[in-house]
């Protein structure tokens, strides 16, 4: 089926262009000033453990070999270890990488979903107070600065009433619990989870209703919302099922390009929130120079990033069969 | 967006031009959103000018090594300081003007690089077309799938502190490939226009056409893009800041919730916290209005339309 | 059939008309005032009949359709007038009443290059959409029986039922509309330019088979178009309109071959024929009149040959050529 030509394809460039990104990092790591060896050996260690580690990750070896060596690395998982942790980098990617995901795709559809009902409101009832409150509100949101609003939001909502826990993602007392079920914990992880997702909610549902909102009206204009009305489908069903299904397109396309700056946003709602996820790994290793993390960690960010550029893509190409036949 | 006859100047008289300007002009201050974000911004602006004045009347409140010699601690507002002090002593309202300084010079120099780049790239895409075009965009797409903020830390790991001026300079690298994708379509229509044609016949050579011809057509299209990239100039600038990888010498309103926040005064200090964040969100929407004024402006079919005849 | 202007009908009981309308006047309240796009026009239609509305753009023609429907934008208003629908007056209906109406009674047939389906949509579960409408107590596996029956009918392959709209062609899209159209038995079908953009081909096979289905089916049609030949070919009757009115009305044979209209003769002239003597075309001289202060006379006089000082002063009467064939016009009776 032509779909899964299609994933196909998108797949192979995003492996390019991922392929780019890492070179462009391995050349900015060894140009940059300082000794490459001294950045990726903890000062800390042991000659025998520093040695071995240049051997593995290849610091004395020609460039090109390095490069080699530096692939291969990436292949299998090494990334040296983390100066700050004493540990294997990889393991503490693999331990990160799921709280991101969690955060990252829980706000990107959650605001995907309020905006393209909101933005289907805003433009059925254009000119009226809804309409600007609801413009007026997205743009206001969309624009506030996010760390300042997610500290407001601790502020209020953790520190002087209480509700939700000022930072983390779990209770330890829940998590040590031998008899705290699944159910417990999923709720806990909820709980802490509420203030980060709701900072990310609030920036970034205002473009998704901008963008149905326009779309909408651009839709209702179509001679086959004629058809629709004129076969005797009420108001209503004529918006649903045939304006909003077709206004929500732009707005897929819309999340996908500005998934790089979902993105940023997620590491700052996570250094805010101290969600121990990969955005906040990055920021904190680069804080303490620790370039092993931060170079493993934007890799792997970048590799999110990318997916999810391909998801995007592919559910656009479901929702729209013009591209796929 | 097509909007290319809008734009072709080239054969327009002066008065033409004028009246045309006016009549974008009295488009673009009849609507709401125009007119908000031009007061905002006068606004700020007027705090940017007036950022020189307190230091001017006394030392003390000079941002960066103001000390009051009573206060040493941060306090609220009171009648020597407006707006309280920050955790050393400063004086808050005077960092809060000197940011506004920063924030126009951070915004506006790093979106007019990123508009430059962007417009030299995109025309030169679009007008020379095939494998040259085809790399450029193929360059866009993978800096626009990066994000900018998490490359400029990477970069601050590696290179170090960086100061402000190096900021600008990423952040406007960074930033091209939206401005350059809508120069080059704008480039692509204004291409198979006659008098391109009629230019090259004349034996104009391709630089010479690209900077006669078409960029004087495109710069509309530049600036408007230019009051979009503001905004994410002066909000990057001021995450970096907040997550303390500014410049150390600068004030920014980023930098004043960086040491709020550091410094663990956030749940006390109101007056501290909530001014540069107010700001920030502010001086970005202001500009974000501008646009989409300025774009209403341009683009014709935006505007309110009355009863359809 | 015919029908005079409206409070002088003193004919047989309304039931024997399908259709009846009486000195419909509509418009658009635009920014430069009230734009009457339809201005008091009467015309019947009986049950099996079908009516060439023809006209150049911006004459009215559409909005009638539109009308009839219901289906006019916000800023659309009916003035005044009637239209009597199997004896309802349509214009009293409230938007409840004329859902039910729409499709179900009257339905319509738009241009194949127009965005009438959706995109997004496969062509069955739309058409199947309009049956289950009107009849929700059918099932999904029934309707889309229907659909394959309909397919059918114009001849569609039903293979082809499963796919999406681009996937047609220009002829297999107008198809389909009419197949839609027909979904619910309606009395009344109202084709709005229907074979423009088709091929020359394709335009007149369509058009063979829309003549065979109302046969068949004995459905009315109204056929709007500004191609005089084509509503020639399909409508046992031809309106011509002008300017908002309605100026020449009669059986095609009588309109066809005797115009008494200058517009209506201009309107021939302007066509090319491929039989007949080679003649020159002539294209008509001048505009419209503005539709927001329509003149008080007759509006098409400064385009009219023979026009003279009263033309455009006084408002023209209907004048009889024949009980089946009038002409709004003072000076039009002589050959």
């Amino acid at each position: 089926m032509e779909l899964r030509n299609f994933v196909f394809r998108r797949l192979i460039q995003v492996v390019v262009i991922f392929f780019i990104i890492q070179t462009a990092l391995f050349l900015l790591f060894r140009l940059a000033p300082g000794d490459p060896v001294e950045r990726m050996v903890d000062p800390t260690m042991t000659p025998e453990d520093a040695d071995r580690l240049v051997a593995v990750l290849g610091l004395d070896k020609p460039l090109w070999t390095q490069y080699g060596i530096y692939l291969k690395n990436f292949f299998q998982g090494e990334f040296g270890t983390s100066f700050y942790y004493g540990q294997p980098v990889v393991d503490i990617i693999r331990d990160k990488l799921p709280n991101t995901i969690l955060l990252f795709t829980s706000s990107v559809i959650l605001s995907a979903l309020v905006g393209i009902a909101l933005g289907k409101i805003a433009a059925w009832r254009k000119g009226t107070r809804t309409d600007t409150w609801l413009t007026i509100g997205s743009l206001v949101t969309h624009t506030v600065f996010l760390p300042w609003l997610a500290l407001l939001l601790i502020w209020i909502f953790a520190y002087r009433l209480g509700w939700f826990p000022i930072t983390g993602m779990i209770s330890e007392d829940v998590w040590l619990d031998p008899d705290a079920g699944l159910w417990t914990k999923a709720l806990d992880i909820g709980h802490h989870m509420v203030l980060p997702l709701a900072t990310l909610f609030l920036i970034h549902f205002g473009s998704s209703l901008l963008v149905m909102r326009s779309s909408m009206l651009d839709t209702l204009k179509e001679d086959y919302i004629l058809t629709a009305r004129a076969k005797g489908l009420t108001d209503k069903e004529v918006r649903n099922r045939h304006a909003a299904r077709n206004a929500a397109l732009p707005v897929v396309t819309g999340i996908g390009l500005s998934l790089a700056f979902s993105i940023n946003g997620g590491a700052l709602t996570e250094t805010v929130f101290t969600w121990p996820g990969i955005g906040r790994e990055l920021v904190f290793a680069v804080s303490h120079s620790d370039y092993p993390l931060a170079q493993a960690a934007f890799l792997l960010i970048a590799i999110v990033v990318l997916v999810a550029n391909v998801i995007v893509d592919v559910l656009y190409a479901y929702l729209d069969p013009r591209i796929r036949y | 967006m097509e909007s290319v006859e809008r734009f072709d100047t080239s054969g327009m008289k002066r008065s033409h031009w004028l009246a045309h300007f006016l009549e974008g002009w009295s488009v673009f201050i009849q609507n709401p959103l125009g007119k908000a974000g031009v007061g905002l911004l006068i606004l700020f602006g007027l705090m940017a000018a007036g950022s020189v004045i307190p230091p001017w009347i006394d030392p003390m409140y000079q941002p960066m090594t103001g000390v009051d010699p009573e206060i040493a601690s941060s306090v609220g507002p009171s009648a020597t300081h407006w707006l309280g002090t920050d955790f050393m002593g400063r004086d808050i309202l005077s960092q809060l003007l000197a940011g506004a300084r920063i924030a126009f010079m951070v915004g506006v120099s790093a979106a007019f690089m990123t508009v430059v780049l962007g417009t030299a790239i995109g025309m030169t895409a679009g007008y020379m077309g095939k494998a040259v075009d085809t790399l450029l965009m193929r360059l866009a797409d993978i800096i626009m799938v990066m994000p900018t903020l998490l490359f400029v830390l990477m970069l601050a790991a590696l290179f170090g502190q960086l100061n402000i001026w190096t900021i600008v300079l990423i952040i406007g690298l960074f930033r091209w490939p939206g401005v350059s994708r809508v120069i080059r379509s704008q480039t692509l229509s204004l291409k198979q226009r006659p008098f391109i044609e009629a230019a090259r016949v004349a034996g104009a050579s391709h630089l010479r056409i690209i900077f006669r011809h078409i960029m004087p057509n495109v710069l509309p299209l530049s600036f408007l893009y230019m009051t979009f990239r503001v905004t994410s100039a002066i909000t990057i600038e001021a995450a970096l800041a907040f997550l303390g990888f500014g410049d150390p010498g600068t004030v920014s309103w980023g930098m004043m919730l960086q040491w709020v926040w550091k410094t663990g005064h956030m749940f006390q200090a109101p007056y501290w916290l909530l001014p540069p964040g107010i700001c920030i969100s502010l001086i970005t929407l202001s500009f974000y209005m501008l646009g989409r004024a300025m774009d209403e402006v341009l683009d014709p079919r935006l505007r309110k339309e009355e009863d359809a005849s | 059939m015919n029908d005079r202007t409206a409070g002088e009908d003193k004919r047989a009981p309304q039931t024997e008309e399908l259709l009846q309308v009486e000195g419909l006047t509509v418009g658009y309240r635009t920014k430069r005032g009230f734009m009457r796009a339809v201005d008091g026009i009467s015309f019947s239609l009986r049950k099996g009949r079908s009516l060439g509305l023809v006209g150049e753009s911006g004459c009215g023609k559409t909005t009638v359709g539109m009308t009839l429907m219901g289906l006019l934008p916000p800023n659309g208003e009916i003035r005044s007038g009637r239209i009597l629908f199997k004896g309802a007056d349509l214009v009293q209906k409230t938007e409840e009443e004329m859902r039910r109406v729409r499709w179900r009674e009257i339905a319509m047939i738009f241009q194949a290059a127009m965005n009438a389906l959706n995109p997004v949509q496969r062509v069955e579960k739309q058409i199947a959409e309009a049956i289950l409408t009107h009849a929700p107590e059918l099932s999904e596996e029934e309707a889309l029986r229907q659909v394959e029956g309909l397919f059918q009918m114009v001849n569609l392959p039903h293979d082809r039922m499963h796919d999406y709209p681009h996937q047609y062609s220009g002829g297999m899209k107008q198809r389909a509309i009419i197949a839609m159209a027909l979904a619910c038995n309606p009395d009344l079908i109202i084709a709005d330019e229907p074979t423009t953009a088709l091929d020359v081909i394709v335009q007149h096979q369509i058009l063979e088979e829309t003549k065979a289905l109302q046969r068949d089916l004995d459905i009315s049609i109204i056929f709007i178009s500004h191609d005089i030949s084509i509503v020639a070919d399909v409508s046992h009757d031809i309106g011509v309109m002008y300017a908002g009115q309605l100026v020449e009305y009669g059986s095609r044979e009588e309109v066809f071959g005797d115009p008494r209209h200058y517009y209506t003769r201009a309107l021939l002239a302007s066509y090319p024929t491929l039989a007949g003597e080679k003649k020159d075309l002539v294209p008509i001289p001048g505009e419209t009149p503005s539709l927001v202060n329509p003149p008080s006379g007759c509006r098409f006089c400064d385009r009219c040959d023979a026009a003279a000082e009263t033309c455009s002063l006084e408002r023209p009467d209907w004048m009889e050529v024949s009980p089946t064939h009038r002409v709004l016009c003072a000076r039009c009776l002589s050959p």
